[in-house]
C-alpha cells in the first residue's frame, strides 16, 4: 500500500497519537451547521422584512416611510448607507435604494425620504400606494457613502440636491447628537422653496450647534426669499466656508447637479481625491448621454436571448436590468448604478452601451460580463447568468 | 434548466472551477453553484473608484520559467486557459523588516537568497549554506521520491525525507541558527501556511521555500480574477453550466449515495455525483445534514480546528510606489523575532504588534493600477473568535481602530503613504466569514497540523458519489487548491467510467 512507507518517517507514531487524542477531544462540529449564518445576519442579513410603522409627510412632493423590524432587530448601519427596497407592482417586481435618513445611534426604526420623480415609476408607488401597517422587503443597508475616519478631513462639505439631502440628514443628526468631534457646512439645493425638505429641522440644528452650518440654495424662490440663489457655485460655496483646503467634500443628488458642481469645485482647486460622490441612479435619458450612438433612438426594440429561458423584449433607452424585471424575471440588484456588480451578467453576443462610470472589474470587461443596471441594448442580445 | 446532470459542482472557489471546467473538457455534463455573484471565492476583486483590488492573490507559486516550466503551466494548459493569461514574474522573495534592526530583501534565486543572508549575517555565513542545502537535498528527495513516482520510498534511499518530513520547521532553524533575526528572515513565509514554525512541518516550509526560489513568484495581470473568470470562460466553452446568485441548499442521500442536490431557489437537480469546494461544515452538517452524514466524516472534522482569517486594509495611493519609498512588490513588516508571540496576537482584535504583509503588485505590474496610482493589500493574520465577540454597533469602529493602528506603522515604513490614500477598504474576518460563507473565515481552510495532512487521512469519499476540493480538505494556497480541483474531477472521472464497464 502506497501510505505504507509513512510508518518510518521520524515522529509518526507521536503524530498518530496526538491525532487520536485530537479526535477524542477536540471540538464536537455537529453544533456548528448554521452558526455563520446566525452571526452574520446581525450585520448583513441577506433580507429585511420590514412594517411601515408611520408615513411622514415632509413636502408636497415627499415623505418620509418610517420602517421597523416586526422581530425588533435592525442591523446596525454607518450613516450614508442605503437600502434596497423591494417593490412588487403589478407583475413587476424591482427594487431602488433608498438612504436612510434617520440617524444610526437609534436602531428602533430606519426613516427612508422619498420624493416623486417625474416619469417615476416606484416612488409614485411607494408615496401613493404604501399606508402605515403595510410590510416592505429591503436589502440589508450597503454602500459607501460614509464618513471615513482613516482618510477624510474632519471637517466637511455636504452638497445635496433634493432628495439627495437623504444620506446626510443621517451624518448631521448623529454628528449633533452624538457630539461627534466634525464640523458640517451643508449646501442644499432646491428648485422652490417648497421642495426643501427637512428645512425645518436643519435650520434649528445649524441655530443650535456652531459645528454645522445650513445653507439652502434655490434654483428660482418665492418672492421674500432672502437666501441664495440658483445653483450651488464655487462662490457660493467659497464665501461661506471660506478656507476651501483641509476639508472633504461629498455630493449627492441628481446627475445634473454633478454636472455643474463638480467643475465648480474644480474651479476652486479642490483636488479629485477630496470629493466623495454617492451614486444615483441612471440618468433620466440615457441617450443624451456622452457617447451614444445618434442613429438609435431611445424606443428602439430588440430581442434579448437569455440562454436556457427564452427571449424578451428591449428598449434601448431603458436599462437591460429594467427590461428583464418587465418581462418577470428577477435579478440580484441592490445599488442599479453600474457599481455594486450585483447584477452581473454574461454578454454572449450583440452591443450594449454602457455610460461611463460603470464600475466594471477588468476581466470582467475582458470576458464580456455587464452590469446589466447600466447595460442598455444597442442591438439583439444574447446573454446569460 | 436541464434538471439532470452528470457532476453538481457546488462553489466556485478555485478547486470548484478547476474541476468543473476538467469535467467538461472531458465530455461530462457539468453545473457549477455559486451562491455569491462572481466566480472565484477568494480568487476575486472589487472596485472602489478608479481601482480594482486584489482581494486574496499575492504570490502566485508554480508557474516556474520557460526552462524549467512549473505544475501550475501544465495545469492551466490542460484547462485551456494558460494563453488567456499573462504572468509577472517577481524579481524578489520578499522584504522583511523589523524597525530598526532588520531590512532586508531576498532574490528569487537560491544564490542571491544565500548571498543576502550572509551578507546580512556574516557570523553565520557557513549556517546558511548549510541550511539551504539541507532544504534542496531535502526537496530533491521529494522530487524523486513522489513527481517522478518511485515505486520504492525507502528510508534508505530517501533518508533526508524520513528524517526530516514530520520534523517541526523551528527545531530545524534552531539547529542551524543563532541569531533571531536570521530565524526571522527565513521562516517568514510561515504566514502563508498560517501556523508558526513550531507548529508547522519543515517539510512544508522548505517546500515554500524551494517552491518560490526555484519556480518564481508570480502574478496574473488583472489579478486573480482574470483567472477565476478565463476558467469559467473554457467551463462554458465546453458545454458546462453556471449559475450564479444560486447556492446549493440541500444534497440528497439515499441509500448512502449522493442522488441529487437542491439549489437555494428550490430547484431539484437530479445527479450522481457531487463535487464539493465549500467546507465540510457546510458540506456535512448543512448541505447533507446530520442524519445522512456519516460518522467518518465527523469524527475526522472533530480532530481539526479552523485556520486564521485575515485583518486586510485595501489601499489605493494616488501616486506611484516609489513616491512613499515602497520598492518591493512582497514586504513582512514585524515587531519583534518571536514567531509564537506573533501566533499568539492572531487571537486578539489589536493590530499594534502583529505581523503583517503589504503586497504592493504595481511593483512588479505597473500597470495594475491606473496610470500614476498603485494600490497595496495590508494583511494580518487574525482569527475570527474576537470579531465573533465584537458587538455588532461596535464593528465599524473596531474596524477603523485596528486599521488606524496598522497604517500608523506602515506610515512609520513608508512615509508620506496616509496622505496618498485615495480609496480605502477594510475587510475583517466577519467579512471573510460572509463572503466565503465558511465557519472561521478562513481561506486557509483548517489549521496546517502534520496529523490532519493528507498522509493519516483516509482518501475514500465518505459518502457514494461525494467528493470533496479546496484548502479545507488539502493545503491552502493558489496553486493547492487549484490543483486539488483537477485531482478530485479525474477521481470522478475515473469512477465515472469504473460505473459504465460494471455490466
Amino acid at each position: 500500500m502506497k501510505q505504507d512507507f509513512v510508518r518510518k518517517i521520524e515522529g509518526y507514531d507521536e503524530i498518530v497519537r496526538e491525532r487520536a487524542i485530537c479526535r477524542k477531544y477536540g471540538l464536537d462540529y455537529s453544533t456548528e451547521g448554521g452558526k455563520i449564518r446566525s452571526f452574520i445576519n446581525r450585520l448583513h442579513p441577506p433580507r429585511l422584512m420590514l412594517r411601515v410603522s408611520d408615513v411622514i409627510d415632509e413636502t408636497p412632493s415627499s415623505k418620509t416611510l418610517r420602517l421597523v423590524s416586526p422581530e425588533g432587530y435592525l442591523p446596525p448601519f454607518q450613516a450614508g448607507k442605503y437600502i434596497s427596497i423591494i417593490a412588487d407592482i403589478g407583475p413587476i417586481r424591482t427594487s431602488r435604494p433608498y438612504s436612510i435618513s434617520s440617524p444610526p445611534n437609534q436602531r428602533g426604526y430606519y426613516d427612508i425620504t422619498i420624493r416623486n420623480r417625474e416619469n417615476g415609476f416606484v416612488a409614485p408607488h411607494l408615496l401613493n400606494r404604501i399606508k402605515a401597517g403595510n410590510r416592505i422587503e429591503a436589502s440589508a443597508p450597503s454602500g459607501g457613502f460614509c464618513f471615513n475616519p482613516l482618510i477624510h478631513d474632519r471637517a466637511s462639505v455636504f452638497i445635496a440636491g433634493g432628495s439627495g439631502i437623504t444620506p446626510f440628514m443621517s451624518m448631521i443628526r448623529e454628528v449633533v447628537e452624538c457630539g461627534i468631534d466634525r464640523t458640517i457646512c451643508l449646501f442644499y439645493g432646491n428648485r422652490s422653496d417648497a421642495d426643501v425638505i427637512f428645512h425645518d429641522e436643519l435650520l434649528r440644528i445649524s441655530q443650535r450647534f456652531r459645528q454645522v452650518t445650513y445653507v439652502p440654495v434655490i434654483e428660482t424662490p418665492s418672492p421674500g426669499y432672502t437666501g441664495a440663489r440658483g445653483y450651488i457655485t464655487g462662490d457660493i460655496i467659497k464665501g461661506v466656508v471660506g478656507q476651501t483646503g483641509g476639508r472633504t467634500y461629498y455630493l449627492c443628488g441628481p446627475p445634473a447637479m454633478y454636472d455643474f458642481c463638480l467643475p465648480e469645485l474644480e474651479g476652486l482647486s479642490i483636488p479629485r481625491h477630496k470629493i466623495r460622490r454617492e451614486v444615483y441612479g441612471p440618468p433620466p435619458d440615457i441617450t443624451r448621454s456622452p457617447g451614444w450612438p445618434s442613429h438609435i433612438g431611445r424606443d428602439a426594440a430588440f430581442t434579448v436571448g437569455i440562454r436556457g429561458r427564452g427571449e424578451i423584449g428591449a428598449r434601448a433607452g431603458e436599462s437591460l436590468l429594467n427590461s428583464l424585471e418587465r418581462s418577470g424575471i428577477v435579478v440580484p440588484a441592490l445599488c442599479r448604478s453600474g457599481e455594486c456588480s450585483m447584477c452581473r451578467v454574461k454578454l454572449i453576443s450583440g452591443r450594449v452601451f454602457q455610460p461611463a462610470g460603470v464600475l466594471l472589474r477588468k476581466s470582467d470587461r475582458q470576458f464580456g460580463y455587464i452590469h446589466s443596471c447600466a447595460a442598455y441594448p444597442l442591438e439583439d442580445l444574447e446573454i446569460m447568468f | 434548466m436541464a434538471t439532470e446532470y452528470d457532476v453538481v459542482v457546488i462553489g466556485a472557489g478555485n478547486a470548484g472551477l478547476t474541476a468543473a471546467a476538467t469535467l467538461a473538457r472531458k465530455g461530462a455534463r457539468v453545473i457549477m453553484l455559486e451562491r455569491h455573484n462572481i466566480p472565484g471565492g477568494c480568487a476575486t476583486s472589487f472596485c472602489r473608484g478608479r481601482f480594482e483590488f486584489e482581494v486574496s492573490l499575492h504570490q502566485l507559486s508554480g508557474m516556474g520559467t520557460p526552462e524549467f516550466p512549473g505544475p501550475l503551466q501544465g495545469l492551466l494548459q490542460g484547462l485551456g486557459v494558460r494563453d488567456k493569461l499573462e504572468f509577472v514574474r517577481m524579481e524578489d522573495l520578499y522584504r522583511v523588516m523589523v524597525p530598526g534592526r532588520l531590512d532586508l530583501v531576498l532574490p528569487a534565486d537560491k544564490g542571491g537568497v544565500i548571498g543576502a543572508l550572509q551578507g546580512r549575517f556574516p557570523a553565520e555565513r557557513e549556517n546558511i549554506g548549510r541550511f539551504f542545502d539541507l532544504v534542496y537535498r531535502f526537496f530533491s528527495e521529494v522530487i524523486s521520491a513522489f513527481y517522478m513516482k518511485d515505486p520504492e520510498v525507502t528510508p534508505e534511499k530517501y533518508p533526508l525525507y524520513f528524517k526530516y518530513a514530520f520534523r517541526d520547521a523551528q527545531s530545524v532553524l534552531d539547529a542551524h541558527f543563532t541569531d533571531p533575526l536570521l530565524k526571522l528572515a527565513v521562516g517568514i513565509y510561515w504566514c502563508y501556511m498560517g501556523l508558526p514554525p513550531r507548529l508547522l512541518a519543515f517539510g512544508d516550509l522548505a517546500a515554500i521555500l524551494f517552491a518560490y526560489i526555484e519556480l518564481k513568484p508570480c502574478h496574473i495581470k488583472g489579478g486573480s480574477q482574470t483567472l477565476s473568470n478565463a476558467i469559467v470562460d473554457s467551463f462554458i466553452g465546453n458545454g458546462g453550466h453556471v449559475r450564479f446568485n444560486c447556492g446549493a441548499e440541500k444534497i440528497i442521500v439515499r441509500d448512502g449515495a449522493v442522488r441529487g442536490v437542491v439549489t437555494e431557489h428550490g430547484d431539484q437537480i437530479t445527479t450522481r455525483y457531487v463535487l464539493s469546494n465549500a467546507s465540510p461544515i457546510t458540506t456535512f452538517l448543512e448541505l447533507i445534514g446530520r442524519d445522512d452524514c456519516p460518522a467518518v466524516a465527523l469524527d475526522e472534522l472533530k480532530g481539526a480546528s479552523y485556520s486564521t482569517s485575515f485583518f486586510t486594509i485595501f489601499a489605493g495611493l494616488r501616486c506611484e510606489p516609489e513616491a512613499v519609498g515602497i520598492a518591493e512588490a512582497t514586504n513582512f513588516i514585524c515587531a519583534q523575532t518571536d514567531f509564537d508571540r506573533d501566533f499568539a496576537l492572531t487571537r486578539t482584535l489589536d493590530c499594534d504588534e502583529s505581523a503583517f504583509i503589504m503586497s504592493c503588485y504595481d511593483v512588479s505590474d505597473p500597470g495594475f493600477s491606473p496610470p500614476g496610482a498603485c494600490q497595496c493589500a495590508i494583511v494580518a493574520m487574525k482569527y475570527a473568535e474576537p470579531w465573533l465577540q465584537v458587538p455588532p454597533e461596535r464593528y465599524a469602529a473596531e474596524k477603523y481602530r485596528c486599521a488606524e493602528a496598522i497604517l500608523r506603522r506602515v506610515e512609520a515604513h513608508f512615509p508620506g503613504f496616509r496622505e496618498q490614500i485615495e480609496e480605502i477598504e477594510i475587510a475583517t474576518p466577519l467579512t471573510h466569514l460572509r463572503y466565503l460563507a465558511q465557519p472561521g473565515g478562513s481561506p486557509y481552510g483548517f489549521e496546517q497540523h502534520v496529523k490532519d495532512s493528507s498522509f493519516f487521512r483516509s482518501p475514500k469519499p465518505p459518502l457514494k458519489g461525494l467528493y470533496c476540493a479546496g484548502a479545507w480538505y488539502g493545503q491552502p494556497g493558489y496553486q493547492p487548491t487549484l490543483a486539488s480541483g483537477v485531482a478530485a474531477a479525474r477521481a470522478i472521472l475515473r469512477e465515472m467510467k469504473a460505473q459504465e464497464v460494471k455490466p
